[in-house]
């Protein structure tokens, strides 16, 4: 299709004559021979045939750059951000089970004889949760040989790890202390060897995210640049164009710069409203959803701890002295910092839930120096609401909730992110094809003038 | 959980669908300098065999075997302790400036136990209380200083935090199966002997394994900080010793074939082999171990307190007793230890 053909000749705006020597389409013979002889690109017809031949490559190169890139940056955002988004949950989902394993088994452990049905349920959904988890994150192919590598080593202990308490189990049914003595290896396991691993994944998982999601916000610098020596390449012509004719406007030439424009504009919005939605993910999901997780695995361990504490028996200062440091770690993680407003709430609430779980630690340990050991026992592991095991079950759900929300608001910006560049690369390409047509009919105008 | 600091990508959006190789040389550039930026990010992935098996925590394999001891065996007499208080005090009312009175104000005995020695003192899965045979005898001391059994505060504590635990003032006593040895009086007092041990070898029911003599070049645990360690290493150079934190420990490894020997007490092992039928101890016993109680060097007082306890507990039937009940599937009830006391 040839566009010139649908635009109606240039009107002519103005009829200030400049050079008119050169404009005249009848140039002397002699002349014309000699450019013939000279060289192609000799002279206006030659020099517009060269801007011809600049302005279609500009475009077309300014177009697919940018469409290629629009394609890139919005197939990142859709797979790599969100599949390492999910990743990275599935990561923390993961540790989390773990955690919770371990806890639950010492808890287990310290009821005596046969363990509460509630734990016991509890322990084995957490298996099956770090099991699901687990093959999220091996089906997701979690990125670099590190993340691979503690794949492997979970898919290989955790078997391990539930055998092992399986055995410790089978002994303490039949009263004989060696249970006991599996359950402490099985801890080994879980705290030399599986959160360890669970912790490279995470940190590869999410430095996975950090990196899909720089790539895919990154601002479109190529394109943008080529843009702009388009419309630079447009304006000469056109000024060229107005000091050898005696119109100031080429309708094509003008269609083609509008395109321009539009190309670069499109291209720059897109790309910061992209990174903007991408940083909102980041900072209003992502980093809170870390935030909270990291919060409500601290609160794990120091439920551990005080489990160990009391297995250990008198002997556990070093379980006791790390349930310090997690709670204060806790404590820190607990802020609102930049949380909104239902996160906030719900870290108000678990701030409280950790305090009161701080004063009836208080009242374990206490219990426990007293060497009324089946009361400490009572006072952590019991049913009762005023149990360090039920108070820290509360704040576990407060984070659960946070964490769950603060999800959902990462999903959605990076929907939005991928939403602000769809039908950019469509859009971008037309455009660029406009441009294209534009100035190659604009100028075979007044290359036909020539002719 | 860290959070891993966040990157943000400087590289130029480069379009592989167009030709631009200074685009590249660019990106290239860029690229090594954001791997120079954060050159943690790339370093080689942590290790960790898979497959590797699982171990108790503590494990030494090959054990680090302890310093040679300051006193040697033979240079005096390891059973021989301080003569009982007489007449002794009666419950309740223990001499001012005492060390038991000092207990006494305390209003509960600290005693460093095992709680996971079968039938002498281990954590009992179906109560989660701490029974067995030492700990009767703890609870018999609380009698004889404030009338009642109960007011025992219990310390489970390891085989090497032992002696560390009495010189820190940590408890007051340990009954935790510890031998008496010349080395040890120069770091704590022991009471007369309560039980006499030797040391054994516990195999596998099906081990090749016949005698001390049989373990050159096999593994062979024991408890890290025990003379148990200490007399594989004397008597069997060529056993390849493993230590663990605790004894049961050992258990757990030869049960999943990390060990082929367990080498210690014959009645630590007595324990074992009633949990494990697989096992079986062998006959031959080759050292002596005679267990007191251990106490603070300076606590002379209470070291003649507890003999004179213990004194009424083997006249009155106090100790066959506990023995009946506790370690009868040792065999036959022995006569308690005799008392050897000092000059």
């Amino acid at each position: 299709m040839r566009l010139a053909t649908l635009i109606p000749e240039v009107v002519t705006v103005t009829t200030l004559v400049r050079e008119p020597a050169t404009r005249a389409p009848a140039a002397a013979p002699a002349a014309r021979l000699r450019k013939r002889a000279a060289g192609q690109f000799r002279g206006t017809p030659g020099r517009l045939a060269l801007a011809v031949a600049a302005l279609v490559v500009l475009g077309l190169a300014t177009g697919i750059a940018g469409a290629v890139g629009v394609r890139q940056r919005a197939g990142l955002v859709d797979g790599a951000v969100a599949r390492s988004g999910e990743l990275t949950v599935a990561a923390q989902r993961l540790y989390r089970a773990l955690s919770d394993a371990d806890a639950t088994a010492a808890s287990a452990f310290l009821t005596g004889g046969v363990e509460p049905v509630a734990l016991r349920e509890r322990y084995q959904a957490d298996i099956a949760d770090a099991a699901a988890a687990l093959s999220i994150v091996s089906g997701g192919g979690a990125g670099d040989g590190r993340g691979a590598n503690a794949v492997a080593r979970i898919a290989a202990q955790l078997p391990v790890y539930t055998g092992l308490v399986e055995t410790a189990r089978v002994y303490n049914r039949q009263g004989v202390p060696v249970g006991g003595a599996y359950l402490r290896e099985a801890s080994g396991v879980m705290r030399e060897r599986l959160l360890p691993a669970a912790q490279e994944l995470y940190t590869a998982v999410s430095e996975e995210l950090d990196q899909a999601r720089g790539d895919a916000g990154a601002f479109p610098w190529f394109a943008v640049a080529l843009g702009v020596l388009t419309i630079a390449a447009l304006v000469v012509v056109q000024r060229y164009l107005t000091r050898r004719t005696n119109r100031v406007f080429n309708i094509g030439l003008v269609v083609a710069t509008v395109a321009a424009v539009a190309v670069v504009l499109w291209l720059g919005v897109s790309a910061l409203v992209t990174a903007g939605r991408l940083e909102a993910s980041h900072d209003r999901g992502s980093e809170e959803v870390s935030r909270l997780a990291d919060a409500r695995i601290t609160a794990l361990q120091a439920r551990a701890d005080e489990s160990l504490t009391l297995v250990a028996r008198g002997n556990g200062t070093s379980f006791e002295t790390d349930y310090v440091a997690m709670m204060k770690r806790l404590d820190g993680l607990l802020g609102p910092g930049d949380a909104d407003e239902p996160t906030r709430a719900a870290l108000a609430a678990a701030m409280t839930e950790a305090r009161s779980w701080n004063s009836a630690h208080g009242k374990v340990r206490q219990l426990d120096n007293d060497g009324q050991y089946a009361q400490a026992v009572t006072a952590s592991v019991g049913t009762e609401a005023s149990s360090t095991a039920t108070i820290a079950n509360r704040l576990d759900k407060q984070l659960a909730d946070a964490i769950e929300h603060n999800s959902e608001v990462f999903r959605q910006e990076v929907r939005g992110a991928g939403g602000s560049l769809s039908g950019a690369d469509i859009g971008i390409g037309l455009l660029a094809a406009l441009l294209v047509i534009g100035a190659g009919a604009g100028i075979q105008r007044r290359l036909a003038e020539y002719r | 959980m860290k959070r891993t600091p966040r990157k943000r990508s400087a590289s130029l959006h480069v379009s592989p669908g167009t030709p631009q190789p200074w685009a590249a040389v660019v990106g290239a550039v860029l690229a090594a300098l954001v791997l120079a930026g954060c050159g943690g990010s790339n370093t080689p992935p942590a290790g960790g065999d898979p497959a590797e098996p699982a171990r108790p925590v503590g494990v030494q394999d090959p054990a680090e075997l302890p310093t040679s001891s300051a006193a040697p065996a033979g240079s005096c007499d390891p059973r021989a302790s301080y003569r009982p208080t007489a007449p002794m005090p009666a419950p309740g009312r223990m001499p001012s400036g005492s060390s038991m009175a000092r207990i006494q104000q305390a209003g509960r005995l600290v005693v460093g136990v095992d709680q996971n020695n079968f039938r002498f003192g281990y954590r009992d899965p179906k109560s989660g209380n701490l029974v067995g045979f030492e700990i009767d005898l703890a609870r018999e001391l609380a009698r004889a200083i404030f009338g009642s059994p109960d007011k025992v505060l219990f310390r489970a504590i390891t085989t090497a935090d032992r002696v560390p635990a009495i010189q820190e003032g940590r408890v007051d006593i340990v009954i935790r199966s510890m031998t008496m040895n010349c080395d040890r009086w120069e770091q704590v007092n022991f009471s007369t002997e309560y039980f006499s041990a030797g040391q054994a070898i516990m195999v596998a029911r099906d081990s090749p394994i016949k005698g001390i003599k049989d373990l050159a070049g096999k593994k062979v645990c024991a408890a890290t900080g025990s003379t148990s360690i200490r007399n594989i290493a004397a008597k069997a150079p060529d056993a390849l010793p493993v230590s663990a934190s605790d004894a049961l420990d050992c258990l757990v490894l030869l049960q999943q074939l990390q060990v082929q020997a367990i080498s210690t007490d014959d009645a630590i092992l007595a324990g074992f082999a009633e949990q494990d039928k697989g096992t079986k101890i062998l006959p031959e016993r080759f050292t002596e171990e005679p267990y007191g109680m251990a106490m603070k060097k300076e606590s002379v007082d209470l070291v003649a307190f507890v003999n004179g306890v213990l004194e009424r507990i083997r006249s009155d039937g106090t100790w066959t007793r506990l023995y009946d009940r506790w370690l009868s599937s040792l065999g036959a009830t022995p006569q308690p230890p005799a008392p050897r006391y000092r000059g």
